[in-house]
């Protein structure tokens, strides 16, 4: 093999290696910062039950699990209704459109079960505390993006009484 | 000896012959049967009456619209163009000129009598084969003039059978959720129309969310789920009536009622804690039985034609797939391995396939597959479409579809549609307005 | 640090180099292309008369197992039977076949390629007709071999004609003309023999006199009610399909035709 055979081929396999590295990754997280992974993290649809205490909790896709933000504002809703004891909530849990109609009833129910469960380790009681789903039924974004979808994904606790 | 001569003459002489030449023909075409719907003929004095108590103007002509419409929809037929026609009705029922039928090649022919007898509305009808020159069925029928579209109808199902094999779907019935209104607040009311989209009635006013609504093998109540009172429960609906009445006193959400084949219970998934199970209801003494205990979301169930099995949706894999298990809840076999979420089974009335959704890479499928699982077939591919609900023959199905919204939220849309076993025609079902959640009857008449 | 980033440069070029080394140069080469050969195209249609072919090698072993049996099984009711042959009132042309045949020079391998010819519908009369045929003829070995001819289509002037099926053309040409007018039912169950098959008569411009359904008695057997769904859409094919695509010659070979209907293939794809 003469020379300018292998330097041709040093050459090319220089410049594919080069061309390799210069591929960025995708970046599969949101680009507007208002989600981290599935799960939505902005304020836009959430309201507050009282001063500091939002009234909602979001959701991956088919997940049922709090993540650490939820558990927050659970800690926070908990602390209200502490000091509220005469109010009692119903835990409202929705789930997005891109599933089947009942499987998404039923993800909704385990979804507001779950913030049930956090809310009742502290302290409250399960007589103030009822459950309701509402499946896919009401979406509070009517978009079909996953930053809308991200939004309906969620457990909104709302005064009973 | 005579006999055994007998009998080398019986062999000999049918070999002097050639070999007879055979030719496998196996491929024809799938093209709709072109058939002639000619109108029915009616008697002047019969067509003043039905003119007076249903306000047409020919209900000879009406009905075989009725029938024209039914046998084009199927997609198997081609019913010919009337002007083509070279016979008059009343003469062509008597004895049509096979002839001039099939100058405008049509290979069947339904001809009939309309007249008013004794207050009542009688129908005689006829099917030919104009190619082999002969009639192939008669017959006729009684009944109330109200009920002069359900005539056009078991028509369809007589000549459909007989042309195919295969029996009818056509004297049935649709039910569905009609819903108007913005995405985020819809207004959603129970509807039951006829299979051609006639008829259409409302059944609830639209005050509370109603959802997945289900006919009772009689066809003479419903089970759906209703949000009255904002408690989510399955309740039972009279369409004669228009009674309701809840189902059970479960202490929590009930959803995704369907009835059993022989019409006695209810079955449906009961909420509890997050967690989702199958229960039955005997409608007459009101035993409530468990028939999953799985810390799982199992819903969706449906009995098989026998009754003998249910199959139903479960997430107990990690995922929503879909399963069959004895209708006393053991025997729990998971039938459903491919990619993506499966959900929706619905048993197939002929017993031989379950029907589904699956969702996969952010795709909506409608397809079918064998009771065990195996030879899965998607059928169509959507944005969004889901809850395949089977015709009475197994043979079509029906399902609803959504659009997307653009970035306004703007434009969304949910309609009926159809498609048949094979996969062809699919087609939209028109609804005054947008619809989702059907569910098709069993015959109407049997 | 700078040790670490230094080796590791060290092995990356040593890499490169390496798969320099080894890489074939991807550079274009010539291409050689093959010196063109002319190519005749001949008509083979006379000699492709083969429509049961890949049956062929199964009837042709059945034959020749079923050829020994005869020849050991003729050789006792001969002594007794021959006189008879006067007595029995045989067609005339049969007899001149027969004779022909004899006097034509057979190959072993002849008499095979007419075994080839006959369909397995026709098998039962093939070895019925050898055993009582072997009664009438003198000879021992001749009779196992010219009674095989004795069925065979033998219109011997003409020599297209000396198989007696149509030619792939004339078959494919009819296939086609049916395929357009058979509209098969839809409805029809996927998983069940759906085999309907029609034996007609035609006239020489290729009408029909008479059509006939072979198995009638399954068009009204309980259960099976889309057989005659099945019958009647092949009878209107039939029907709809008038004047049928017939060779133009040969009348006497094919006025007597089969046409098995399997609508199997269109419902199960």
């Amino acid at each position: 093999m003469n020379l300018s055979k292998i330097l041709k081929n040093a050459f090319l396999i220089i410049l594919a290696s080069l061309v390799l590295t210069a591929c960025a990754t995708k970046k599969t997280s949101t680009t507007s910062g208002q989600m981290q992974g599935d799960v939505y993290t902005g304020s836009d649809s959430v309201e507050y039950l009282a001063s500091g205490v939002p009234d909602r909790v979001f959701f991956a896709t088919n997940e049922t699990v709090l993540t650490t933000a939820s558990r927050e504002t659970l800690r926070k809703q908990a602390g209200w209704l502490r000091k509220n004891s005469d109010i009692n909530v119903v835990l409202e849990g929705h789930a997005d459109e891109r599933g089947t109609r009942e499987y998404n009833l039923a993800l909704g129910e385990r979804r507001a079960n779950s913030a049930k469960d956090y809310l009742m380790t502290y302290g409250i009681s399960s007589d103030r505390i009822s459950v309701l789903s509402y499946g896919k039924e009401r979406p509070i974004d009517s978009g079909s993006s996953p930053l809308a979808w991200s939004k309906n994904r969620r457990s909104v606790t709302v005064k009973a009484n | 000896m005579l006999l055994r001569y007998l009998f080398i003459l019986l062999i000999i002489i049918p070999a002097k012959a050639f070999a007879l030449i055979e030719v496998d023909i196996t491929r024809g075409n799938l093209n709709p049967l072109p058939v002639a719907v000619s109108p029915l003929s009616i008697d002047n004095k019969s067509k003043e009456n039905f003119k007076k108590i249903l306000k047409k103007e020919d209900l000879g002509s009406e009905i075989s619209i009725v029938v024209e419409n039914n046998l084009r929809q199927s997609g198997l037929f081609n019913p010919l163009n009337k002007d083509a026609f070279l016979q008059e009705p009343d003469v062509a029922n008597l004895k049509p000129r096979f002839e001039d039928w099939n100058l405008i090649k049509a290979q069947a022919l339904v001809t009939g009598k309309v007249t008013f007898v004794d207050e009542k509305l009688r129908v005689e009808f006829r099917l030919w084969d104009i190619l082999a020159g002969k009639e192939m069925m008669a017959l006729a029928f009684t009944t109330v003039p109200s009920n002069w579209r359900r005539v056009g109808h078991i028509i369809t199902d007589k000549v459909y059978e007989r042309l195919t094999g295969e029996k009818g779907y056509f004297d049935t019935r649709i039910i569905y959720i009609a819903e108007e209104g913005p995405k985020t607040n819809r207004i959603k009311k129970l509807a039951i129309m006829d299979q051609d989209g006639f008829n259409n009635k409302y059944l609830t006013l639209g005050n509370e969310l109603v959802l997945t609504p289900r006919f009772s093998p009689t066809n003479q109540m419903v089970t759906y789920l209703s949000y009255f009172r904002n408690l989510p429960r399955v309740y039972l609906l009279d369409i004669e009536t228009g009674m309701q009445e809840v189902v059970g006193d479960f202490p929590g959400m009930t959803f995704a009622p369907r009835f059993s084949p022989d019409g006695k219970k209810i079955i449906m998934s009961f909420a509890k804690d997050g967690n989702s199970d199958i229960y039955t209801m005997d409608l007459e003494n009101r035993i409530v039985e468990r028939v999953t205990n799985h810390p799982s979301i199992d819903t969706s169930p449906s009995y098989s034609p026998d009754g003998k099995r249910i199959t139903f949706n479960s997430d107990r894999s990690g995922y929503q797939q879909i399963y069959v298990m004895d209708s006393n809840g053991k025997n729990v076999k998971r039938i459903s391995f491919g990619n993506g979420l499966y959900g929706t089974p619905v048993w197939s009335p002929r017993g031989d396939l379950i029907a589904f959704t699956k969702l996969h890479k952010g795709k909506f499928y409608i397809g079918v597959m064998r009771t065990d699982g195996t030879g899965e077939r998607l059928l169509t591919e959507n944005f969004y479409q889901e809850a395949p609900s089977w015709s009475p023959n197994g043979r079509v199905l029906i399902f609803y579809r959504e659009t997307k919204t653009n970035s306004k939220g703007e434009g969304f849309s949910a309609k009926l549609w159809s498609i048949d076993l094979t996969g062809y025609n699919e087609k939209m079902v028109e609804t005054e307005t947008d619809a989702s959640d059907p569910s098709w009857s069993s015959l109407l008449s049997n | 640090m700078n040790r670490n980033i230094f080796i590791s440069f060290g092995l990356h070029i040593f890499l490169v180099i390496i798969t320099a080394l080894s890489l074939p140069f991807l550079a274009k080469k010539p291409i050689d292309l093959p010196p063109i050969i002319s190519v005749e195209l001949i008509q083979i249609t006379d000699k492709t008369n083969i429509p049961f072919a890949p049956k062929a090698k199964k009837i042709i072993e059945k034959v020749k197992v079923k050829e020994k049996k005869l020849v050991s099984e003729q050789a006792p009711p001969k002594k007794i039977k021959k006189q008879k042959p006067d007595a029995v009132p045989l067609p005339d042309e049969k007899i001149k076949k027969i004779k022909k045949i004899k006097d034509e020079k057979q190959n072993p391998e002849k008499v095979e390629t007419e075994v080839k010819q006959i369909s397995e519908f026709e098998k039962k009369e093939l070895f019925d007709t050898n055993s009582i045929a072997a009664l009438i003829d003198k000879s021992k070995t001749e009779s196992a071999e010219t009674n095989k001819k004795l069925d065979k289509v033998t219109q011997d002037q003409d020599k297209e004609m000396d198989f007696g099926g149509l030619t792939l053309s004339e078959e494919d040409a009819l296939k086609a003309q049916i395929f357009g007018c058979w509209s098969i039912p839809l409805g029809l169950p996927f998983n069940e023999d759906l085999l309907v098959r029609i034996k007609l008569q035609l006239k020489p411009d290729g009408s029909i006199i008479k059509t006939e359904i072979l198995d009638h008695a399954r068009m009204n057997r309980p259960g099976q009610g889309f057989y005659k769904v099945l019958a009647e859409s092949a009878l209107r094919a039939i029907k709809l399909c008038q004047p049928l695509r017939v060779p133009s010659t040969g009348y006497e070979r094919w006025k007597d035709m089969q046409l098995n209907f399997d609508a199997r293939e269109m419902l199960e794809g």
